[in-house]
């Protein structure tokens, strides 16, 4: 398990780690965090003629309050999300769902941008930024522009970024008013692929009815997973105990096609996607309707 | 592993069945490949998929045609080997009318996959198989309604006459296992 | 002889050197002009090799050597058969063992099939794939019942099918007393493989003196001594110009015992040939593959009893898979056979067993060694009838108990060390008793568990009882010595990996000798400095090796006494050791320092008595008739969601009887990995092979090991029935927390869930499955 001989680049500025881009193509991988490129190349299934490391750019990292919300740069650590007040002022449901992210050591190497970019379908944030509605700033040589994270995702590990192109940040929304959110997941054991995920928020009108709402699953399709007939029928209705088990059902069984693998059935992810998108959107309503409730009890 | 599905073409059963042989059409279905005709319904070449953030491993292909029935049927017989491990699989592909400009296909392949990608590859092995076969059936949809390809993730050399691009199916899926992790 | 340390809770002498990583391991030796080997291993579980060209591999950059079968020459043979088969009547046995390097076919995927030496790691794994390697696919076949029908593909073509051994064991007569039973139970149970994952993967480096001769290997081997003979007499070198050196070693579970693996025959070959130290380090990748593994078995059981569920009989006949090569011989079926039988009075039992060659990787003895898909059994059947008959599931243990008087108790048949299957002492009922305070048994059902469920939570209890065969035979020797320093040195051959031995054999020695537990140097596993032994296996180190050291220091003691009462002018009887002197009791000022004596006793000029022995030395050996049984009771709490599916372990009880107890911290640190392991086996951690044997989860991403938020606190508590079998009535502890786990834990989710008609008749038991299996009896329901 060593990887096969690569070229390794350094650049000191995004300027100049663009230009390396442009100028290796296919043949280059960044390197953020590497807590899955590494492992793929040291079973070299991954063998990039050219790795150029991001992580001496530091202008890619950090967590600023903006106009809208957050802005978050792409080399910002997965543990310095985890552990910042603005995220958990301005973006709750990402603070809640941080500490499901693999381990502690991962997140202290792990990026924001490296594993949005990734695109693993089993990968929390990027359903997380789906659900929130947030915005991918990316940048080639020449050009900057602004991606929606629904967009962004487009198949399997892939992504509407160019080749040449880097994600330089992203932009979270800050939370509206009377809205709840929650997140739930199931793993074999702690840190491990999720078996499903939910990210749910719902933002309820002046008489408590739904004014819109997101769930997002992972691991049940080839990228984030958006159950936008659920939402659809909840759209206007009063988030009742039975119009949360119409939506987990219509969920569960029109919105996804889940995959099998030896750890779960496509049934068993179903069943799954019933349970915690009840338990998400549960937990999401009492937040709107102004209730204190603990954090996600899911293991 | 099995993959039973099927897929409906907006066009009718003899253009879907040219269109099938049609070397153009391979290129869409099937990017970062180099296959040769050795011998009648017999080909060889190299692969090499690149999906998303994840470069893959080279694999030598043979791939055989077998009870050709114009334009209903075919068996496609897939072997691939590369360090990464190998696959090997049957694929049956049928053909059946639905309408003057519609034309199902039913595919069911038997697929082996051993090796490193076998080992490490399962947890993507089924969202592998079903979206790469998906947009290989999607591309060449696309081509039989004369819409303009989508961009090919990588140049194809195609370097004989026609192969049946419905390949797809099996080699997509069975090479691009390599995605992984 | 004062017991200050014997039973004493000390900690551990090792601690400070692997904790401030000053232990070797043995990717811890770097030797000068160092080459590094990397194998190219099959990717097919079964092809026929139809060719083989390593030139390009050859030319690659940094490659010193590429060898294949071919190259062996005379050294290629097969492995040695290990543990030859016991004397069953009528056994039916066939032996085909591991080659160094694959020659026509590859039976398993990860079968090596040629080595690549480089200046690096990273140049030999370079130059692998430039190896072009044909390979004829066959068919193959994964699992053992499919391996023996008739039209099953013929793994090893010199037999007639993949019958690997047949062997029938009777006690009493089952066929007559079945009609006699209020309630037969028949099951059909299944049993499915793991792996040993143990922290630290197998490694060699071999390296050859030409100018002296020698070759030194270090190995991470559990047992060093059989390797040195073995690799003597293959390579056609004098037995002490060969040094085998198990240093500090993470973690064996069995698998790293005397296996002759390719890559250990190899190594020191190569460092022949070459003339250069080689190294080669298993990753974690090749370990799902070129280390053995075990625990798959299938069984079809039923257990008869009358109406106050005293057990009848059992009968029971299952398939064992014996993977692509059988070194091991029959140990794990044989252990099977023996455990099922349990802390029982079984007064009429017919077992039968079928072991199958599979184009899967080899099996060989895990921690717990074929105990558990028995004991998983037994528990089992023993649960069902329970709730047949309406009576507890303590209850009906208690009754089935063999009672404290029945000791020792000969089974009549066979085990795993030839000789007749006997229990030398044991007193079940105080162990259960004692679990079901712990865990408060009447109370949570009586109360805490309805006050639960009209919650709404599904919490349940589970309690099992089990024996385990120990510290078998044949021998384990040890030298104790006093040097002119006064230091304490103890050198025995069983390697050690994490068991505690440096402290352990210490204790033993430091009791008869006066001195510090501290004070006592102990060197394991190195064939350099003590080559008589076995090795460390069946939970026998500190029965057969504990008892040698033991005799061992009292010969040193019976010595140090008789030279120091010559020099003090004193009776042997009026003397004392005491903090490294000898004293005479009445009179301490009158003594002499152990060193002084050591320094008498080895003297460098002038005559001795004839017959005189020199120097503060004693060597000794122990070699028990019979091994010593183990017991003890498990007990669980756990919670499980009826709507996902997972189970969470709440609480976890063990009361074990090890006999005497030599280090109160050392068996609770073993028990306590045991566990872990168990509940590794019953929840988490299955090697899922596909129908042509392909392993789907061979990482650490998809085999699951419970991690320290996975395994409950683990209460322990202890009853003490000595062996009657050896000096110290000493018997093994580093298996047993490891045996009951699954059907504990069966028997738990059951009881959380009390869904009718849902059974756990499997292991492991992954959630999905569970759903699967409450999915169909809500159905059937």
């Amino acid at each position: 398990m060593k990887p096969a001989p690569f070229r390794y680049l350094r650049p000191g500025t995004v300027d100049d780690a663009l230009d390396l881009l442009t100028e290796h193509g296919p043949q280059a991988k960044l390197l953020a965090g590497g807590q899955s490129l590494i492992p793929t190349m040291n079973f070299r299934l991954s063998q990039p003629a050219v790795l150029i490391d991001l992580n001496r750019l530091g202008e890619l990292a950090g967590i600023e309050e903006s106009r809208r919300g957050l802005m978050i740069g792409a080399m910002t650590r997965q543990r310095a999300a985890e552990r910042s007040g603005a995220v958990r002022d301005r973006a709750p449901l990402l603070s809640e769902a941080m500490p499901f992210i693999s381990h502690p050591q991962v997140r202290n190497r792990g990026t924001i941008g490296g594993s949005l970019a990734h695109a693993d379908p089993a990968a929390e944030l990027p359903a997380l930024m789906v659900a929130l509605d947030a915005e991918f700033l990316v940048r080639d040589r020449d050009h900057q522009r602004r991606i929606a994270a629904a967009d962004f995702y487009t198949g399997l590990f892939a992504t509407a970024l160019a080749p040449d192109e880097m994600l330089l940040s992203v932009e979270v929304p800050k939370t509206p008013k009377r809205t709840g959110w929650a997140f739930e997941e199931i793993s074999r054991r702690h840190g491990d692929y999720a078996l499903v995920g939910v990210a749910t928020t719902i933002t309820l009108d002046r008489k408590g009815r739904c004014d819109g709402a997101h769930i997002v699953l992972l691991s049940v399709g080839d990228g984030p997973v958006a159950a936008s007939q659920a939402v659809a029928g909840l759209a206007g209705e009063e988030p009742t105990a039975d119009a949360i088990r119409q939506a987990a059902e219509v969920t569960a069984t029109r919105d996804i096609d889940p995959p099998a693998d030896i750890h779960a059935s496509a049934a068993y992810r179903r069943q799954l996607a019933r349970v915690l998108t009840t338990r998400a959107l549960t937990r999401a309503v009492a937040r709107a309707q102004g209730a204190e409730v603990s954090e996600t009890g899911a293991r | 592993m099995e993959i039973q599905s099927e897929f409906v073409f907006n066009g009718s059963r003899d253009d879907l069945w040219a269109n099938l042989l049609d070397p153009t059409v391979l290129a869409k279905a099937l990017p970062g490949t180099k296959l040769e005709l050795v011998e009648e319904d017999r080909y060889e070449g190299q692969m090499e998929a690149t999906v998303g953030p994840v470069t893959a491993a080279r694999f030598d292909v043979t791939i055989e045609l077998v009870d050709k029935v114009a334009p209903e049927s075919f068996t496609m017989r897939v072997d691939g080997k590369g360090a990464a491990g190998f696959t090997k699989g049957t694929a049956l592909v049928q053909l059946a009318e639905q309408g003057p400009t519609e034309t199902l296909m039913k595919y069911t392949a038997d697929l082996q996959v051993g090796g490193r990608i076998a080992g490490v590859g399962q947890r993507l092995l089924d969202s592998v198989a079903n979206s790469m076969s998906r947009q290989g059936l999607e591309a060449i949809n696309r081509h039989l309604q004369g819409e303009a390809p989508a961009e090919a993730a990588a140049p194809l050399q195609l370097l004989s006459r026609p192969v049946l691009a419905a390949i797809a199916v099996v080699i997509i899926v069975a090479v691009l296992l390599v995605v992984l992790l | 002889m004062s017991a200050a340390h014997f039973g004493a809770a000390v900690s551990r002498n090792e601690d400070a050197r692997l904790l401030t990583g000053q232990a070797l391991f043995v990717d811890d030796v770097q030797l000068e002009g160092m080459l590094h080997a990397a194998f190219l291993r099959s990717d097919y579980a079964h092809a026929r090799i139809t060719n083989l060209d390593v030139s390009a591999a050859q030319e690659s950059e940094g490659v010193v050597a590429v060898y294949t079968a071919a190259d062996l020459g005379e050294y290629w043979q097969p492995g040695p058969l290990l543990v030859p088969p016991q004397p069953i009547e009528r056994l039916e046995f066939h032996c085909a063992t591991q080659v160094p390097l694959a020659k026509d076919k590859v039976r398993h995927v990860g079968e090596p099939i040629a080595v690549v030496v480089a200046r690096s790691r990273y140049e030999a794994e370079d130059a692998l794939p430039l190896i072009r390697v044909e390979l004829e696919p066959l068919p193959a076949v994964a699992n053992p019942v499919a391996a023996l029908e008739p039209d099953a593909p013929r793994i090893h073509e010199q037999f007639e099918s993949n019958l690997a051994a047949h062997a029938i064991q009777e006690k009493g007569d089952y066929a007559s007393i079945v009609d006699q039973a209020a309630l037969v139970v028949r099951r059909h149970l299944d049993h499915d493989r793991g792996a040993s994952a143990p922290m630290e993967n197998r490694g060699v480096v071999a390296s050859w003196d030409r100018k002296c001769g020698e070759l030194t290997v270090w190995d991470t081997t559990q047992a060093p001594i059989p390797i040195r003979n073995g690799l003597a007499r293959m390579l056609g070198l004098p037995e002490t110009q060969v040094r085998v050196i198990a240093p500090f070693i993470g973690g064996g579970f069995g698998p790293k015992i005397m296996m002759f693996y390719p890559e250990e025959v190899l190594l020191p070959w190569v460092t022949m040939q070459l003339g250069q130290p080689v190294k080669w380090i298993e990753d974690r990748q090749e370990s799902f593959f070129a280390t053995t593994q075990e625990r798959s078995q299938v069984h079809d059981a039923e257990l008869a009893v009358d109406a106050e569920g005293r057990i009848l009989g059992v009968r029971d006949v299952f398939v064992y898979d014996a993977g692509a090569y059988n070194p091991y011989g029959l140990t794990l079926p044989i252990n099977t056979q023996c455990t099922l039988l349990g802390p029982y009075e079984v007064p009429n039992y017919y077992t039968e067993f079928r072991a199958a060659f599979t184009n899967k990787p080899i099996v060989s003895p895990i921690r717990g060694a074929g105990r558990q898909p028995g004991v998983f059994v037994m528990e089992r059947l023993l649960d069902i009838a329970a709730r047949e008959l309406g009576i507890d599931v303590m209850e009906i243990r208690r009754r089935n108990f063999l009672p404290p008087d029945a000791f020792p108790h000969d089974h009549g048949i066979i085990y795993q060390d030839s000789a007749s299957l006997v229990y030398d002492s044991g007193n079940y009922l105080p162990a259960l008793e004692r679990a079901a305070e712990m865990i408060d048994y009447h109370r949570f059902l009586d109360e805490t568990q309805p006050a639960l469920r009209a919650e709404g939570r599904h919490v349940g209890i589970g309690i099992v009882s089990y024996v385990e065969g120990t510290g078998i035979g044949p021998y384990e020797g040890a030298r104790v010595s006093i040097e002119p320093s006064g230091r304490v040195n103890l050198a025995t051959g069983v390697g050690t990996q994490g068991q505690g031995h440096f402290t352990s054999f210490a204790q033993i020695a430091a009791d008869q000798l006066g001195v510090e537990v501290a004070d006592v140097e102990v060197v394991t596993g190195d064939t350099g400095k003590f080559h008589w032994g076995t090795g460390t296996f069946a939970s026998r180190g500190a029965v057969v090796a504990g008892n040698a050291c033991h005799a061992a220091a009292v010969a040193l003691r019976e010595k140090i006494l008789e030279q120091a009462a010559q020099e003090l002018e004193a009776a042997t009887a009026d003397l004392e050791l005491v903090a490294g002197t000898a004293r005479v009791k009445e009179a301490p000022e009158r003594s002499i320092a152990f060193g002084e004596l050591a320094v008498r006793a080895n003297p460098l000029r002038g005559g001795v008595k004839p017959g005189t022995e020199p120097g503060l030395e004693a060597t000794a050996y122990f070699g028990p008739e019979k091994g010593s049984t183990a017991s003890g009771v498990h007990a669980m709490i756990v919670e499980v969601d009826p709507e996902t599916a997972m189970v969470d372990v709440q609480r976890y009880v063990v009361v074990h009887d090890c006999g005497k107890v030599i280090n109160p911290t050392i068996v609770r640190g073993q028990i306590i990995g045991g566990v872990a392991h168990g509940i590794g086996n019953c929840f988490y951690e299955q090697l899922v092979f596909d129908e042509n044997a392909q392993l789907q989860n061979a990482s650490f991403m998809d085999y699951l090991i419970p991690t320290a938020t996975d395994v409950p606190p683990v209460d322990t508590d202890h009853i003490e029935t000595p062996s009657p079998f050896n000096p110290l009535g000493i018997k093994g502890a580093g298996e047993a927390g490891a045996i009951p786990t699954n059907p504990l834990f069966a028997q738990a989710v059951e009881n959380a869930l009390q869904v009718p008609g849902l059974e756990v008749l499997e292991m492991p038991l992954s959630p999905n499955r569970l759903f699967e299996l409450l999915c169909a009896a809500r159905e059937a329901d």
